[in-house]
């Protein structure tokens, strides 16, 4: 693959992997990937093959680790699947056309930004900074790693390349503002995605770099990138109810927010083209607040969770009689998964802990349950299910 | 004197770092949590807060986030049991 740059990368644009640099030329000497799935692991790998797989006009996949690509099928014409991190281990796949994945994304030049990556390059947010860096001929700068990237690291390079542009999950921010210390850093854009933006976070964000442009986004696998909101506050204002940006529209129907959006997955939406977020809202005066998932899951560290698919998981254990796991707030990670177990008589405490740690191995970190308590019996609410907020 | 929530963090931080099959280094008051001296992630960090709310039965954040770098900070967040 050789010759001028994709439309939607500027000819300026560069990625530094840890040591490595990449400029178009280095992206397109990158072996193309065989049958349509490449090993979404690198910025510089995952650019090359969604060229490779324009030109070609096939499909691609981009693959993250644990599943096996075997069976799946490139189709017909340029489109891009990604894989969902799913909570049970077993990994959701949707297919996006190109142009819709782009969406928002407007190809201004912007000379001298320098991005941050904080996402996994094959996750939908990863996606999009990395395409928003390549069509504004940034500096995109990602440090390699099979999958867990510490904080301490990003904020390692963020310092040595004086990063501008950051994106990341309210979780990775509050991490992020610890490893930074006080160290300076010439931020011009913080943007926040992936989990609700709460107001205490906006302020110790807009008090730390009081010269960056502050904005949280909302945007879902399904439902593409949605709308970015500038104004500091947590949620949306409610008058975009009647009037929504960028060409949405936004209704509360049983207090769950439902989008008809020019970007939404086709085949997702009902006969009106209206798409169900699952995220469960309440209006308070001038603003829309998000109050949690409609299913239940809850949101670790950016990563949507089941503590219920977890307990089953915990219920199939050796030794275990009962177990409830139950989501706490946290101020670091916004909830942690934690579990009470009950053992089975006689059984060693040591032996059913190494079973747990067992039986959730294969889980992303976020699903496993963390801070385990031993008891002799589950508490259990007035109508005898198992309370599943956890001790107040 | 926050001696003995000190030394709670230094043992429930061993407890996690063990669980990982990591060693932790000698803690001391200026040891930082999240900028690379710790064998430690922000899930890791979440789960020590869970454990000393267990163990002091106190949660400093429940009114909101308060600013701790350092081991220090953080004891000093949680008032000594007598």
């Amino acid at each position: 693959m050789t010759g001028r740059p994709p439309d939607w990368l500027h000819p300026a644009f560069r990625t530094i992997e840890g040591e490595e640099i990449f400029t178009w030329a280095d992206l397109a000497d990158l072996p193309v990937p065989v049958g349509g799935v490449v090993q979404a692991d690198r910025p510089s790998r995952v650019l090359a093959a969604l060229a490779a797989a324009e030109a070609a006009g096939q499909g691609l996949l981009l693959a993250r680790g644990a599943s096996d690509p075997e069976g799946w099928q490139p189709g017909q014409g340029f489109t891009v699947t990604l894989e969902s991190s799913g909570t049970t281990g077993t990994p959701k796949r949707l297919r996006h056309d190109f142009a819709r994945l782009r969406g928002r994304l407007r190809g201004v030049a912007e000379d001298g930004a320098r991005w941050l990556l904080t996402y996994d390059p094959g996750a939908f947010a990863g996606l999009q900074v990395m395409l928003t860096a390549a069509a504004a001929g940034a500096l995109l700068v990602s440090v390699p790693g099979s999958g867990v990237v510490t904080v301490a690291a990003l904020a390692q390079a963020a310092r040595r390349h004086a990063v501008t542009h950051v994106s990341g999950t309210p979780s990775f921010w509050r991490a992020f503002l610890m490893a930074l210390g006080d160290a300076e850093l010439p931020l011009a854009v913080v943007t926040l995605g992936g989990e609700a933006a709460d107001q205490p976070l906006l302020d110790r964000l807009a008090a730390r770099f009081p010269h960056a442009r502050l904005r949280h986004i909302y945007a879902s696998t399904e439902a593409g990138a949605l709308f970015a909101v500038a104004d500091g506050r947590a949620g949306f204002p409610a008058a975009w109810l009647d009037d929504a940006p960028d060409g949405l529209a936004l209704r509360i129907v049983d207090g769950v927010l439902e989008v008809r959006s020019p970007r939404a997955a086709p085949g997702l939406t009902d006969g009106e083209g209206w798409l169900s977020t699952g995220d469960l809202v309440e209006r308070k005066g001038d603003r829309v607040l998000f109050a949690g998932r409609l299913d239940g899951l809850v949101n670790v560290g950016g990563v949507k969770v089941s503590a219920e698919a977890v307990e089953r998981r915990l219920l199939a254990v050796d030794g275990v009689a009962d177990a409830m796991v139950f989501a706490v707030p946290s101020p670091i990670t916004g909830h942690l998964l934690t579990a009470t177990i009950v053992a089975v008589p006689g059984v060693d405490e040591a032996t059913v802990r190494a079973g747990l740690r067992a039986a959730t191995a294969d889980l992303p970190p976020a699903a496993r349950p963390r801070a385990l308590t031993f008891a002799d019996h589950i508490p259990l609410s007035a109508a005898g299910k198992k309370s599943r907020k956890g001790p107040q | 004197m926050t001696n003995s929530i000190f030394a709670l963090i230094a043992e429930e931080l061993g407890r996690i770092a063990a669980d990982k099959g990591e060693a932790l280094p000698s803690l001391t008051a200026d040891s930082r949590f999240l900028d690379g001296d710790l064998p430690i992630d922000s899930l890791d960090l979440a789960t020590l807060l869970v454990v000393l709310e267990q163990r002091t039965g106190q949660d400093p954040f429940r009114e909101g986030f308060r600013q701790f770098t350092t081991v220090g900070e953080l004891a000093a967040l949680y008032t000594v049991p007598v």
